[in-house]
């Protein structure tokens, strides 16, 4: 008659367990391939090619910020692709550019940013008001954004010639372009508005058990288009920074953005599912992908592999991480 | 037991359902015979029209203009059609254009992928449209079985990709390291395109290729690849060669960021931000295949045919299926492409075959 009770006491500990490991997969993963890359070739672990890792990185990091946040409540955002391309175009045609007379500089960033703060928003609303699953709205504002940027576009590409957006892509403090430092800066905001706010917190209880929230009063809808109103803003920002990269404002300037965010956002850890994971998770998920496109290359394996190596990898590593998780249910079954 | 047999029969289920309907649709490719008489158009009854995947990228949106030039001298003008590269939006726009007046219609179509162009060429027969295609075309399917494809007209990628390796190789003076950015892999222009570099490493034997990577043809990921081959092989490289002209600019970007001012770099498309590299002296050579002139010259040949001018027994069978005359652009030539002027003499129907390079092997 007291073992139902005894098994309730030692299972307790467990799941703690279980999530320190969890916490741990993806950046032992990324430890790992660093190594492995390093040991295989002599180029990978030069200081001039892991800046260019970190490099690489900036863009995907604002990025996969964002979605994050999205996918701590629970919901998708499948609208990175069209946000970052109508911001993309907007930033290149307000700055000093070939296509007009404009010369914003960083009020036109700024505009740029906000037009992306706008289509999350939009998402947001869009989710709250109709009750359409983020899924489909997010789709439908990526196909809006994108839109936007063709109509913007109109047939004439637009090259920046603003020595300040362009100094992000070129200038470097400590080694790395100031691309990379905005990152850094995005990741450390993120991690701060998850941490200390109350949208970041309410974010997670969102996702954790949304009834319950709203049972116990809260308002859950302004903080869902909040959020979706965050995530748009870094995507915004990406968009500028894509700009700046490339030199020019293009349409494809987001194509692939959306789905590598979310793989980059599960591999490190935060759950399609909502509630679990976090900024910093996602970030280490980013360098985990970034490492693996560059050591690939890096090492030398063939195009026509590469692919499909990368993608073993990731399934690899995702389902690593998953593992302490899956004994967990296991227990509390 | 119960669990595992339902999601089993259910994928049984919609494999077999897939494999009928592949069935199906194969079956119904057999074509129907022609509409109205070819050739009784009166000129001011034929409807024209272009359809190219999207306006948002210049090479497209400067088929399109090429085609409106040829429709405006004509008396005409030209509805602009574009799918986003989605090949079940291109069919649904044909067939809600073939299900108008198609006794004069004339379409000039870029086909999404070689799997689109047969029902486009089986619609477009049926209805007694007059269709032009180009680029892409499946091997067996050929215009000599067909009224009304008048003709299908694409570049040899092979060639293009063997004018931009020599022009790299004298760049940097028949000797040094080389790396090659190539398109997604799958695709026929990549492959031959490529297969083209191939041919000129063989004939430029100084030249080495260091590496090769693909960059899906997207300057952004073009971009991040360089940035990666040149920490890998440094100064080794003195060339990049790239499937297109937007990889071609993606790293130029890198070789700016990472300081690099003596890398030559090749492209293919002759897009105007190349053109201006090479104006520039940033940029070797690119190659052109003239988008205004097959915007224009598709709705060209369906117009001369339409109305009598061109009669289909004049054309010979290897002008049905061709590949078109294309330019190698460097410093030298580059100021007669930067602002390309349209000749309206070669939309005149004596000279509309006149671009033919060789017929489609």
């Amino acid at each position: 008659m007291t073992s139902p009770a005894e098994d309730v006491v030692s299972a307790r500990p467990r799941p703690r367990r279980g999530v320190s490991l969890r916490n741990a997969g993806p950046g032992l993963a990324l430890a790992a391939a660093v190594v492995l890359f390093s040991l295989l070739s002599p180029q990978f672990r030069t200081t001039a090619n892991l800046a260019n890792v970190l490099d690489a990185a900036a863009v995907l990091a604002v990025v996969t910020c964002g979605v994050t946040f999205v996918l701590l409540m629970g919901s998708i955002d499948l609208s990175a692709t069209g946000v970052i391309a109508a911001s993309a175009i907007a930033v290149a045609l307000l700055v000093e550019n070939n296509r007009n007379d404009s010369d914003l500089g960083y009020v036109g960033i700024l505009l740029a940013v906000l037009l992306g703060a706008g289509l999350g928003g939009l998402s947001g609303l869009l989710l709250v008001a109709l009750k359409v699953p983020s899924f489909m709205t997010t789709l439908g504002v990526s196909a809006i954004g994108l839109g936007v940027a063709t109509l913007m576009f109109n047939g004439v590409q637009p090259n920046i010639s603003d020595a300040a957006l362009e100094a992000w892509a070129t200038d470097r403090f400590l080694g790395l372009t100031l691309l990379t430092w905005i990152a850094a800066a995005c990741v450390l905001a993120g991690w701060s508005i998850q941490r200390w706010t109350r949208l970041g917190r309410y974010a997670y209880a969102i996702g954790g058990a949304e009834e319950v929230l709203a049972l116990s009063g809260v308002r859950v809808a302004p903080y869902k288009v909040a959020v979706f109103t965050l995530a748009g803003a870094f995507y915004g920002l990406g968009g500028v920074m894509v700009t700046s990269q490339l030199g020019a404002g293009l349409v494809q300037a987001g194509s692939g953005y959306t789905f590598s965010s979310i793989t980059a956002a599960v591999v490190g850890g935060t759950l399609l599912t909502g509630g679990r994971g976090g900024v910093l998770h996602s970030a280490v998920g980013v360098l985990l992908i970034v490492v693996l496109t560059n050591g690939l290359v890096q090492v030398g394996v063939s195009p026509y592999w590469q692919g499909g190596v990368q993608g073993l990898i990731v399934v690899v590593a995702v389902a690593a991480a998953a593992l302490p998780l899956r004994h967990r249910n296991q227990v509390v079954k | 037991m119960k669990f595992t047999s339902r999601p089993a029969a259910v994928l049984l289920g919609l494999s077999v359902a897939a494999v009928a309907l592949t069935g199906c649709s194969e079956t119904s490719t057999a074509s129907g015979g022609s509409a109205a008489e070819a050739g009784s158009c009166d000129p001011a009854d034929v409807t024209l029209v272009g359809q190219v995947r999207n306006e948002s990228n210049p090479y497209e949106a400067s088929w399109l203009d090429g085609g409106d030039a040829f429709a405006e001298s004509v008396g005409l003008e030209q509805q602009r059609l574009t799918y986003d590269g989605e090949s079940t939006k291109q069919q649904e726009q044909i067939r809600q254009v073939l299900a108008g007046d198609t006794s004069c219609l004339v379409l000039n179509v870029l086909p999404n992928g070689d799997a689109d162009t047969a029902p486009i060429v089986n619609g477009a027969d049926e209805a007694g449209a007059y269709l032009v295609t180009q680029w892409n075309k499946p091997a067996d399917l050929s215009p000599l079985d067909h009224d009304r494809w008048i003709a299908h007209l694409t570049y040899n990628g092979e060639e293009s990709g063997k004018q931009i390796g020599d022009a790299l190789a004298e760049a940097i003076g028949g000797e040094g390291g080389i790396i090659a950015l190539q398109g997604v892999l799958d695709t026929a222009a990549a492959k031959d395109r490529f297969a083209g570099l191939e041919a000129s490493l063989a004939e430029n034997t100084g030249m080495e290729l260091l590496d090769e990577q693909t960059a899906n043809f997207s300057r952004q990921e073009a971009l991040t690849v360089t940035k990666t081959l040149l920490t890998k092989h440094g100064d080794a490289v003195k060339g990049i060669w790239t499937a297109n002209d937007d990889m071609a600019l993606g790293a130029l970007e890198a070789l700016e960021q990472a300081g690099r001012d003596d890398v030559a770099v090749v492209g293919i498309d002759a897009v105007p931000d190349a053109l201006t590299a090479i104006g520039d002296g940033r940029m070797t050579a690119t190659v052109s295949s003239d988008g205004p002139w097959q915007g224009g010259i598709g709705l060209a040949m369906g117009y001369c045919v339409a109305t009598g001018e061109l009669s289909m027994d004049d054309v010979a069978d290897e002008d049905r299926a061709f590949y078109a005359e294309q330019f190698l652009i460097t410093d030298d030539n580059v100021d007669e492409f930067v602002n390309p002027e349209i000749d309206l003499a070669d939309f005149e129907c004596d000279n509309v075959f006149d671009r033919v390079a060789g017929p489609l092997s």
